[in-house]
């Protein structure tokens, strides 16, 4: 598997598709204790959920260097998502520099149901630039 | 909790408090696949600069996303916005509580600050969200 790391920009990930599965909704409803998403009803999925489901795309395709950190997050819902609906993800490396012995890469990120984007983001991440020295 | 009501400028919103576990961590990585063991790791994560594992930021934004649903309900599912800085790493035994305001609201759309400090009052996220009525 490709570490992150070895990606420049412009770099397209594999689209990836996700089946929203009761079973996986529950198990992630339960990891992050949401009980406004309980309380609000309508078998809708978390926002974060589908965000997280994203992120999971990259990691399918390249693995996170060790030590990478989350350092910001910007996401843009266009429709609510309910359990039970497929999802398509496409990520592709906008940016990527290097300052102070670190690489900071943004990350494109857009989610589509039937073809219309339900999510579209943009995540921040940052690691060593000599992977796994200064962790 | 859900609030789900007008909310003018100046409004807080609902805070959410949430004690960070291990075992919550661990939930998270295997809900979410990442198993970057920063987080899961308590051998690696001792020799990184954090001295120990920390919480994945998209479970912390989680709390932040349960905040505004019950704040604008549907609403913030169907149009919700986020822009968020992660400041500091949320630990196993933090508090994380949750709070934001609304700073406007104008032509239906409603624009908040929010963030995330633990019990010490430390911000970890911080941000602004918007969501259209």
């Amino acid at each position: 598997m490709t570490t992150l790391a070895a990606l420049e920009k412009g770099y397209e990930f594999p689209p990836a598709s996700f089946d929203l599965s009761e079973e996986w909704v529950d198990a992630y409803v339960a990891s992050v204790e949401d009980e406004a998403m309980a309380a609000l009803g309508g078998g809708f999925v978390p926002l974060m959920a589908i965000a997280a489901l994203a992120i999971r795309a990259l990691l399918e395709h390249s693995s996170l260097p060790p030590g990478t950190l989350h350092a910001g997050q910007e996401l843009a819902f266009a429709a609510p998502v309910r359990r039970g609906e497929a999802l398509t993800v496409a990520a592709r490396i906008a940016s990527r520099g290097e300052r102070a012995g670190w690489v900071l890469m943004g990350v494109e990120l857009r989610v589509a149901r039937d073809g219309l984007a339900v999510m579209t983001g943009r995540a921040t991440l940052s690691f060593p630039v000599a992977e796994g020295a200064a962790v | 909790m859900t609030q789900q009501t007008s909310l003018a400028a100046g409004a807080a919103l609902p805070t959410v408090t949430k004690t960070i576990t291990q075992e919550k961590i661990n939930a998270y990585a295997r809900a979410g696949g990442d198993s970057n063991p920063l987080h899961t790791d308590p051998a690696f994560a001792a020799r990184t600069q954090f001295g120990g594992t920390i919480a994945h930021g998209m479970l912390v934004l989680a709390y932040v996303s349960e905040m505004l649903t019950a704040a604008f309900g549907e609403d913030w599912l169907a149009s919700g916005r986020l822009k968020v800085r992660f400041r500091a790493p949320a630990r196993p035994g933090d508090t994380l509580t949750s709070s934001g305001k609304v700073t406007s609201v104008d032509g239906g759309k409603t624009l908040c600050e929010v963030e995330c400090r633990n019990e010490s009052g430390e911000v970890l996220v911080s941000g602004e969200a918007a969501v259209s009525r």
